[in-house]
């Protein structure tokens, strides 16, 4: 049986609608008029124990809603979510008990304290063992380095430490599953990499099963071997990372500096995007043309000075299903 | 000149945007007197003056203090706000004066209350609760010339408070202080004739019965003409002194500014 | 199956000694802030005192009212302020939990949400800067009022000053609640609270009939100073009233907690429909 379970979602939003002008502002404290607005439309998905699921979408998409949904902040209209056999609203403490969530751009700590005070209360509010609060901690040093800044107050740490030490606090208690809601935003490279390794270790040592909304498609592809795409409150994709760039990744380009000008290029199914003197780009699709072929074609044909391929980024692909220029097939949509 | 005007607009329009919140303050102003015209009966029940001129008179200081009071406030943290998110660096980076800034902002403010609360709480007033006119169309004018200063005397004084917010991070304990000195030593809740002599002897070395207590005498016709040419001229010195002293705090304040890198 | 309680009641309490602890390192992480702001509230809040004093030295009694009964009455605002403000004070700062999302945090943890806020916030400044001037007017008056301070005068002393405590909390909880549906309650407050207060630093008796029955039946300040002050000083003018009011602060804490309880779990089941404020 799957550890989350999610039918038939639904999300409705009363809109307070507001009228313009003194009388108008009236009239709606008096008579108020809302429109309803879907949110969430009918999302279906489970996960198993252990899984690392990104949920990507647009903004307004749909995505945190229903994250507040799982956790338990908000209550949906229809459908019915399932947690290892709870529900996460009617029974919203016992399900806390053992979620982590992680919200980047609010804290958990208590800002004016050093770090290890917030750490010693949670380990009360989750009933945390002494030899496992010990264990984790040593844990979370050699993995997140925290003691370096662990008695500092957190209005005095840099974002990266500060995010380090919230992730730190909602994994305190071994939660079974967590939510990150964009873990890595405002960090630097590095302090971003550090954060990802960190997510992919506990996973992988405890088991945790993990949900990610994150606005950078680097923490999906690093971390994640699931993708959820919502949009307009439908779920648009749900399957591996993989699987959505094999079958819509199929655009390459390549990059040729040749050692002449050269007028033009006679290949068929290829389609120049940029020419820059000697310097040409191409656009082709892999499932049309070989690249060994195709490169064989030019350096017999042409002299040439250096030549690249490139991969579409998933990024690029993420958008153009945004703007709308992939249209999925529907056997696509809950391949699991 | 341009530039303050649209500050002025500026702050009138932000303020419009809470129009509910205004309404409620109409309300809140309008019980407040009420209820203290009903102390006021409570009191001189015992002395069988409830219709003598004095009560009367009573009647519309206490009147005239609330309304006043709408119109006075200010907002007490802008200039501390700006320090600390820092846009304050910014501000001082325009061509324009930072303090004719602020003093536009806060007419503004006070043209949005004088429009939208004090009018209308003003109409409520007289009718509710038969306040008396102006003692004389002079001493109405005098009143309005008074009131101003009066403005100008407080304004002064916030400003030297606001400035602070340079030395201290908070200044909400500063400027509670303030409020509380002005709020009893004015004359704002209480007025300065149920006061010991030793009491407003020290209240008229401070700036602080030019800011209710003056113009409301005048208003009532309790000061004698040849005293309001004298009470004037001592709110134009508290209003210069004052304003001499916030001009110094702001230049050391700049200093510290520029010492600090902003 | 009735399924076993997440904390045992020892848990709970030790839970809420941890929270404490945290809210008051939090306080002293700012000794000269803190020890400025309480002077600045004592300061503001002894202004009405002293606007009393001097009336009262003119005129010397109010409506059979004397100096010392009028400050015996005033004292209890004061000092179950300051009970509340520092047991309570979460109920009070509540709308900033809601637009700063600490309330959404609070949803996430295994805790009850009304024990969280209530954990979460100590306002020492505040309790101290009100109570000490409760306790001024309390030193000054509680022993010249012809009250007998035996046990059992005692004992309901200390039951009207929590309780009281309790309905000023009731009271708070319920202009915060607003903002589960609207974005700015200060005015509302305003009149609600701090006006209402205010009011009831008089004898109730002052006022007209509608002020009166306002401050019993609606924001019940009565029951928090005019009417326990009654039970200890009996004036005359408690005559007007039912005289079982006396006795009944404890029981008007109890029907306003639960009455303000109710529409504050609407509020919640609102939130949690909505996940905003507006």
């Amino acid at each position: 049986m799957p550890f989350i379970e999610v039918n038939n979602l639904v999300k409705d939003y009363k809109l307070n609608v507001r009228k313009k002008g003194l009388l108008g502002s009236l009239q709606s404290l008096l008579v108020p008029e809302y429109k309803m607005k879907r949110a969430v439309n009918d999302i279906s998905f489970s996960i198993n124990k252990g899984e690392m699921v990104g949920f990507i979408g647009p903004n307004g998409a749909g995505k945190s809603t229903t994250v507040k949904m799982l956790t338990g902040i908000l209550v949906p209209t229809s459908g019915s979510i399932t947690i290892d056999g709870l529900c996460p609203y009617k029974e919203r403490k016992r399900n806390a008990m053992r979620l982590g969530v992680v919200f980047g751009q609010r804290t958990q700590l208590w800002w004016d304290l050093p770090v290890i005070d917030t750490f010693e209360l949670l380990k009360y509010i989750y009933k945390i063992p002494e030899p496992r609060y010990k264990k984790n901690m040593e844990l979370f040093n050699e993995l997140l380095e925290i003691n370096s800044f662990i008695s500092q107050p957190v209005r005095q740490l840099s974002l990266g430490q500060r995010m380090r030490a919230d992730i730190a606090a909602a994994l305190l208690h071994d939660p079974e599953i967590i939510f990150f809601d964009e873990p890595t935003i405002g960090l630097d490279v590095i302090a971003k990499e550090k954060v990802r390794e960190f997510i992919r270790y506990i996973n992988k040592e405890k088991g945790t099963t993990m949900l990610f909304t994150t606005h950078d498609m680097q923490d999906i592809e690093k971390t994640c071997q699931r993708m959820i795409i919502i949009d307009q409150g439908v779920t648009i994709y749900d399957g591996t990372v993989e699987e959505i760039k094999e079958k819509y990744g199929t655009n390459r380009t390549l990059q040729v500096d040749f050692s002449e000008n050269v007028e033009k290029i006679d290949i068929p199914g290829i389609q120049v995007i940029e020419e820059k003197g000697s310097k040409k780009r191409f656009k082709f699709r892999k499932d049309e043309i070989q690249i060994s072929s195709l490169i064989n074609e030019l350096t017999q044909k042409y002299s040439i000075v250096d030549l690249t391929v490139q991969e579409p980024e998933i990024e690029g692909i993420i958008r153009e299903i945004y703007q709308g220029g992939i249209k999925f097939d529907e056997s696509l949509c809950g391949v699991r | 000149m341009r530039a303050y005007v649209e500050f002025a607009k500026k702050a009138f329009q932000n303020n419009i945007a809470y129009r509910a919140d205004c309404v409620a303050g109409i309300i809140n102003a309008i019980i407040m007197i009420f209820v203290n015209i009903c102390v006021w009966k409570a009191i001189y029940e015992d002395e069988q003056a409830v219709d003598g001129v004095q009560f009367k008179m009573l009647i519309t200081y206490v009147v005239l203090a609330f309304l006043m009071q709408c119109i006075y406030a200010m907002d007490e943290y802008r200039i501390e706000n700006k320090v600390r998110s820092g846009s304050i660096g910014l501000d001082l980076l325009k061509p324009i004066n930072f303090s004719g800034y602020i003093f536009s902002y806060n007419v503004g403010i006070l043209i949005f209350r004088v429009v939208l609360q004090l009018t209308p709480a003003l109409i409520i007033s007289i009718i509710l609760f038969k306040m008396l006119p102006p003692f004389s169309l002079t001493m109405f004018a005098l009143f309005l010339v008074s009131m101003i200063l009066g403005y100008l005397v407080l304004y002064c004084l916030n400003f030297i408070v606001w400035i602070s917010s340079f030395w201290f991070y908070w200044t909400f304990s500063l400027v509670t202080i303030k409020d509380a000195a002005v709020m009893i030593l004015s004359g704002a809740l209480l007025p300065l004739w149920f006061m010991p002599q030793a009491m407003v002897d020290f209240i008229n070395l401070t700036p602080f019965a030019s800011i209710y207590y003056v113009p409301i005498t005048i208003y009532l016709g309790q000061m004698p003409m040849e005293e309001i040419a004298f009470a004037l001229l001592k709110q134009l010195i508290w209003v210069l002194g004052l304003f001499i002293v916030g001009r110094l705090l702001w230049r050391s304040a700049l200093k510290k500014l520029v010492v600090q890198g902003g | 199956m009735k399924k076993k309680p997440l904390y045992s009641p020892i848990e709970i309490f030790v839970l809420l000694m941890k929270y404490a602890k945290l809210s008051i390192k939090s306080i002293l992480e700012y000794k000269f802030d803190r020890v400025f702001i309480t002077i600045a509230i004592f300061c503001r809040e002894m202004i009405s005192v002293v606007v009393m004093f001097l009336i009262l030295t003119r005129f010397v009694r109010i409506k059979g009212w004397e100096y010392n009964q009028m400050f015996f009455l005033y004292s209890f605002l004061f000092l179950s302020y300051s009970v509340f403000v520092l047991f309570f004070a979460g109920m009070r700062d509540f709308d900033n939990m809601i637009y700063s999302g600490e309330f959404d945090r609070f949803l996430t943890r295994p805790l009850g949400l009304m024990y969280q806020i209530v954990a979460s916030r100590i306002d020492l400044s505040a309790a101290l800067g009100h109570g000490i001037v409760g306790i001024i007017l309390f030193a000054n008056t509680a022993f010249s009022v012809g009250i007998v301070w035996n046990a059992k005068n005692i004992f309901y002393y200390i039951v009207v000053l929590l309780t009281g405590a309790v309905i000023q909390a009731s009271i708070f909880l319920f202009s915060a609640c607003f903002s589960f549906w609207t974005y700015k309650v200060d005015n509302l407050r305003n009149m609600i609270f701090f006006n209402a207060r205010r009011i009831s630093g008089y004898p109730l008796s002052f006022y007209p009939g509608i002020i009166q029955k306002l401050l019993m039946f609606v924001v019940p300040f009565a029951f928090v100073n005019f009417f326990p002050a009654q039970y200890f000083l009996r004036k005359s003018d408690m005559s007007s009233y039912w005289n079982g009011f006396l006795y009944m602060t404890p029981v008007v804490a109890v029907i306003m907690f639960l009455l303000v309880y109710a529409f504050w779990k609407k509020g919640v089941s609102r939130y949690s429909s909505t996940g905003t404020a507006m």
